[in-house]
C-alpha cells in the first residue's frame, strides 16, 4: 500500500496523494477514511475488465494512469489455473479473429496457454426439423480473409492469460477477494470538488475515488444500477447446458480442418465446438425443464442424449426428453431406424468428462445507454446476448478496444477521461454495431423455435438459398469471424 | 445595440452586412507605436489602452453558467478543443527550433471557462499554464471548475486581467483561441500578446475569416436559426482573414528589420452538425481556422 502511494503517478497531483495517503495514520480517527483517489477503477476481472486495464496498461500513451480493479474472486487462483491436457473446463467462448488481433496487440495471447486454443476452419448449420442445411468453409472465399473462422477458448485460459499478461506490465492496484459494499459520490471540500466523482467502497473500509469508474461487472452490474441507467430485454425461458465431451476421433476434418456443428430445434440451437483432440464443448439451448432432466443423467444417458441431439428427428428427442433413465437403449435403439448421414454429423460422443455439466438462464438486455458522468460500461454490464452466434464475449472485446481508444484519445488531447463529453465517441460507435448483433441473433433463435407452421419452410427456402449464394455466405462468415464489413 | 458601436469609425463597420467580401484594414495593420493615441470613444473601458469590450465582457459573462454544459451553447467550443492541441504539435514538430513537446509553458489569453486551459494542464507534457479572461465572472466559473479535477492543481492558474496589465515571464506557446474577432483593436492587442512569447514559442490563435460564407454559418445559421450559439456571440464585422494576420506579422518582421516571426501556419476547420469540427484544407480563406507562427529570435 505504503509502495503503491509513493510510486508518483503523473495523472495525480502531489496534494492528491498525500490526501490519499491520510487514511494510513488517521485510523484512530472516527471519521471514515479519506478515498484513494484513481484515474480508472475497473469493478469486474472477467475477460473485459482484464482486457481493458491490458490495454491501458500496455500502451505507452496511458500507462501513466493509475488503475485499480476490484473483483470479488481470488485471482492468484485464475492466474495459476492448469488442467491436464486432456481435461477441458466447460465455460468456452469462441473467440473471432479480430478479437484475437486485439489480444496479441496488448500482448496477452503469448501468455494463453495456446495449446488448449482450437481454430476452426468450417461451420455446419442445419435445420432440426426440415433438415435445411448451411456449410461455411472457406474454399470459396476471398483468399486474403485467412481460413480460420474462430478460435474455441476455455474463458479460463484467456482471463489467466490476461493476469499473467497484467502481472507482468504490473501497475494495477489488485483488490480481489473484494465485495463492492456501495458505490457513492464523492464530497466537496475546500481544494476540491469531487461531488461527481464515484467512490467505491469496498468490504473492509477501504474507498477508491474514479475518475472513470468502469463496470465490468456482469449482467447484473451494481456499477449499472449506481449509474441508474436501465438495461431493457427479455428472458428466454431457456437454459444453455454446456459440458466437456469426448468423440470418437479427432473429427471429420481431422486434426488440422475442425469444424463447428450448430443445429436449431424448435426447443433451441444445440451446437458442438470443437476443442484440441478429441473433445468438443457442447452449448446446447433449451427449456429449463429439459436442462434439468439433462443434469439428472446418469453419464452414459447424457452422451446419448446429445448423439440423439444431432442425429434424431425432433419427435424422437422431444420423447426421450420424458424418459427419467435409459436414454442410452433408447438411442441405439431408434438409431436402428434412422437413416443418418455421419459425415454430414459430428463424430459419435463417446463420454462427458465428469462434472461438466451445468446450465444458464438465457437472456436478452440491453443498456440504454454505456456512459454516463464518470461511468463507462463494457461487456455483459452493457449488454447479454443469446448464445447462438458465439459473440458474446467477442462483442465485449469490441467494447474494450473502442472504449481504450477512447481514453487515449481523450489521454493525448487532454480531456478528462471520465467526462460524458470524452466518452461518446465510445458510445457512438459500439451501441448501434452491438443493437444490431443483439437483434439478429435474437430473430434467428425466434425464427427456429418454431416445430412446423408456415414459417418452417420458409427459413429453410432461405438457408438453402444463403447457401448457394456465395458472396452472402462470404458476408454471413465474415460477420461470424469479425472481420466483416461494419454495418454501422 | 451591437458591440461594434463601440468600436472606432472604419471601414469595416460600414461593412456588416456584407455587401461585398470587405477587407478590414485600419485597426489590425497600425501597430500600437504608429497610433500612440487609441481613439477616445470607449466610455466602459477602465483602462485607455484595454482591449477589453464592455459588451462583449457581458455579453460571455452571462453565459457562464452554460460554459461546460458539454449539450449548451458552448458544445462547438467543447468539440473543437482535441484539434487546438492537434494543431499545436502540428506548429511544434514543423520547426528543429521549436521547445521540445515534453516540457512546456503556456499562457491561454481569453481563456473563458477554462476549456482549453484545463485540458493543457492535464497533458503530461505541460509544466504550467496560465489562464486570464477580462471578465471576472468566467474567472470564478474556471476556478471552481478546475477544482473538480484534482490533477489541475499544480499546474493551472487563472487570473482576471485584461493582457495589458499581465505580469509574466514569456512561455513557449501563447494562445488566444475565439478570442480576436472579440477584441475592439486587434493590431494593439496582437503587439501585448507577442511580448509573451520566448524566443523558439509560437502564437497559437484561432479566429474565423470575415466572408459570406461565415456570415451565413456563423450568424445566420448558428445564431438565428439552429440558435447553436446565443445571439451576439459573433460580430462579423471583427472577423480576421489569415492574411491580415500573416500581414500583421511580416510588418512587425519589417519594424524589427529582421525576421522576429517565421512563416505562418493556418489550419481550416469546418463544423458539420453531428459529427464536429473536421479539418478541410483550404477552409482557412473561408470560415474557421487556426494560425501559428513561431518567433525565431
Amino acid at each position: 500500500m505504503e509502495a503503491l502511494l509513493r510510486r508518483r503517478a503523473v495523472y495525480v497531483c502531489q496534494s492528491c496523494v498525500r490526501s490519499a495517503r491520510q487514511p494510513l495514520w488517521r485510523n484512530y480517527s472516527s471519521a471514515p477514511p479519506r478515498p484513494d483517489i484513481y484515474d480508472v477503477v475497473c469493478v469486474g476481472g472477467g475477460p473485459a475488465g482484464l482486457s481493458l486495464l491490458t490495454a491501458l496498461r500496455a500502451n505507452p500513451i496511458t500507462s501513466h494512469l493509475r488503475v485499480a480493479l476490484v473483483e470479488a474472486q481470488d485471482l492468484s487462483k485464475i492466474r495459476s489455473w492448469s488442467l491436464p491436457p486432456t481435461k477441458f473446463s466447460n465455460r468456452c467462448s469462441s473467440l473471432t479473429p479480430s478479437s484475437v488481433k486485439f489480444l496479441e496487440q496488448i500482448g496477452a495471447w503469448e501468455h494463453m496457454a495456446r495449446d488448449r486454443v482450437q481454430p476452426y476452419q468450417e461451420m455446419q448449420v442445419w435445420d432440426g426439423v426440415s433438415g435445411a442445411r448451411i456449410e461455411f468453409d472457406w474454399a470459396g472465399a476471398a483468399p486474403n480473409t485467412g481460413t480460420t473462422i474462430a478460435y474455441m477458448t476455455e474463458n479460463l485460459n484467456l482471463t489467466s492469460g490476461l493476469l499473467k499478461r497484467l502481472e507482468e506490465l504490473g501497475g494495477v492496484s489488485t483488490f480481489d477477494n473484494a465485495r463492492v459494499e456501495n458505490i457513492t459520490h464523492g464530497e466537496e471540500t475546500e481544494e476540491l470538488d469531487l461531488r461527481e466523482w464515484p467512490v467505491v467502497q469496498l468490504s473492509g473500509g477501504k474507498q477508491l475515488s474514479a475518475r472513470l469508474l468502469v463496470g465490468a461487472d456482469g449482467a447484473n452490474s451494481p456499477v449499472r444500477s449506481f449509474a441508474n441507467i436501465e438495461a431493457k430485454g427479455w428472458d428466454y425461458n431457456r437454459h444453455g447446458v454446456v459440458a466437456t465431451v469426448e468423440l470418437e476421433g479427432e473429427g471429420w476434418g481431422g486434426e488440422f480442418t475442425k469444424i463447428a456443428y450448430q443445429r436449431f430445434l424448435p426447443t433451441g440451437p444445440v451446437a458442438m465446438l470443437p476443442m484440441p483432440g478429441k473433445y468438443s464443448t457442447l452449448v446446447w439451448s433449451t427449456t429449463p425443464s429439459n436442462a434439468a432432466l439433462l443434469k439428472s443423467l446418469s453419464p452414459k444417458d447424457f452422451t446419448a442424449m446429445v448423439n440423439a441431439a444431432f442425429t434424431l428427428s425432433t419427435v424422437d428427442l422431444q420423447y426421450m426428453h420424458t424418459q427419467k433413465s435409459g436414454q442410452e437403449e433408447e438411442y441405439s435403439w431408434r438409431m436402428e431406424h434412422t437413416p443418418v448421414d455421419h459425415r454430414a454429423v459430428p463424430q459419435v460422443v463417446t463420454g462427458v468428462q465428469e462434472g461438466t455439466v451445468a446450465s444458464f438462464p438465457l437472456k436478452l438486455r440491453h443498456a440504454d445507454t454505456y456512459v454516463a458522468e464518470r461511468v463507462a460500461l463494457v461487456g455483459d454490464a452493457a449488454h447479454t446476448i443469446h448464445p447462438l452466434a458465439g459473440q458474446g464475449l467477442n462483442q465485449g472485446q469490441g467494447d474494450v478496444q473502442s472504449l481504450a481508444k477512447t481514453i487515449e484519445y481523450a489521454v493525448t488531447h487532454g480531456q478528462d477521461i471520465g467526462v460524458g463529453m470524452s466518452l461518446e465517441s465510445y458510445v457512438s460507435e459500439r451501441y448501434a454495431a452491438n443493437h444490431v448483433l443483439l437483434g439478429v441473433c435474437d430473430k434467428l433463435h425466434k425464427l427456429y423455435s418454431f416445430g412446423s407452421g408456415p414459417l418452417v419452410p420458409l427459413r429453410s427456402l432461405g438457408l438453402s438459398a444463403v447457401n448457394a449464394l456465395g458472396p452472402l455466405k462470404t458476408f454471413v462468415m465474415n460477420q461470424a469471424a469479425g472481420n466483416g464489413m461494419k454495418v454501422f | 445595440m451591437r458591440s461594434s458601436l463601440l468600436r472606432p469609425a472604419t471601414p469595416r463597420a460600414l461593412l456588416r452586412r456584407p455587401s461585398q467580401p470587405p477587407r478590414r484594414l485600419l485597426p489590425l495593420l497600425a501597430h500600437p507605436s504608429q497610433q500612440p493615441n487609441p481613439p477616445p470613444c470607449r466610455p466602459h473601458s477602465t483602462t485607455t489602452t484595454s482591449s477589453v469590450n464592455e459588451t462583449e465582457i457581458s455579453h460571455f459573462s452571462s453565459l457562464a453558467s452554460s460554459w461546460w454544459d458539454p449539450h449548451g451553447p458552448s458544445r462547438p467550443l467543447h468539440l473543437m478543443n482535441p484539434h487546438r492541441h492537434d494543431f499545436i504539435r502540428s506548429c511544434l514538430s514543423s520547426s528543429p527550433t521549436s521547445p521540445p513537446y515534453s516540457s512546456l509553458t503556456y499562457l491561454d489569453i481569453g481563456c473563458g471557462g477554462g476549456i482549453f486551459a484545463e485540458s493543457a494542464a492535464r497533458l503530461p507534457a505541460t509544466l504550467s499554464i496560465t489562464g486570464i479572461d477580462a471578465s471576472p465572472v468566467i474567472i470564478s466559473v474556471a476556478k471552481s471548475h478546475a477544482r473538480r479535477d484534482p490533477s489541475l492543481a499544480q499546474k493551472l492558474s487563472y487570473l482576471n486581467s485584461p493582457i495589458e496589465s499581465l505580469v509574466l515571464p514569456p512561455v513557449d506557446i501563447v494562445t488566444c483561441f475565439e478570442v480576436i474577432e472579440h477584441v475592439d483593436y486587434p493590431s494593439q492587442f496582437l503587439g501585448e500578446l507577442i511580448k509573451f512569447v520566448r524566443p523558439g514559442g509560437w502564437v497559437v490563435m484561432s479566429t474565423i475569416a470575415r466572408t459570406w460564407t461565415s456570415w451565413v454559418t456563423t450568424n445566420l445559421v448558428a445564431e438565428d436559426i439552429l440558435k447553436m450559439v446565443p445571439k451576439g456571440t459573433h460580430d462579423w464585422g471583427k472577423y480576421l482573414h489569415e492574411y491580415e494576420l500573416r500581414e500583421w506579422f511580416s510588418k512587425e518582421n519589417s519594424r524589427e528589420g529582421k525576421k522576429v516571426w517565421g512563416d505562418a501556419r493556418v489550419m481550416g476547420v469546418v463544423f458539420v452538425p453531428g459529427c464536429g469540427w473536421k479539418e478541410v484544407k483550404g477552409s482557412e480563406k473561408i470560415g474557421n481556422y487556426f494560425f501559428g507562427v513561431q518567433r525565431l529570435v
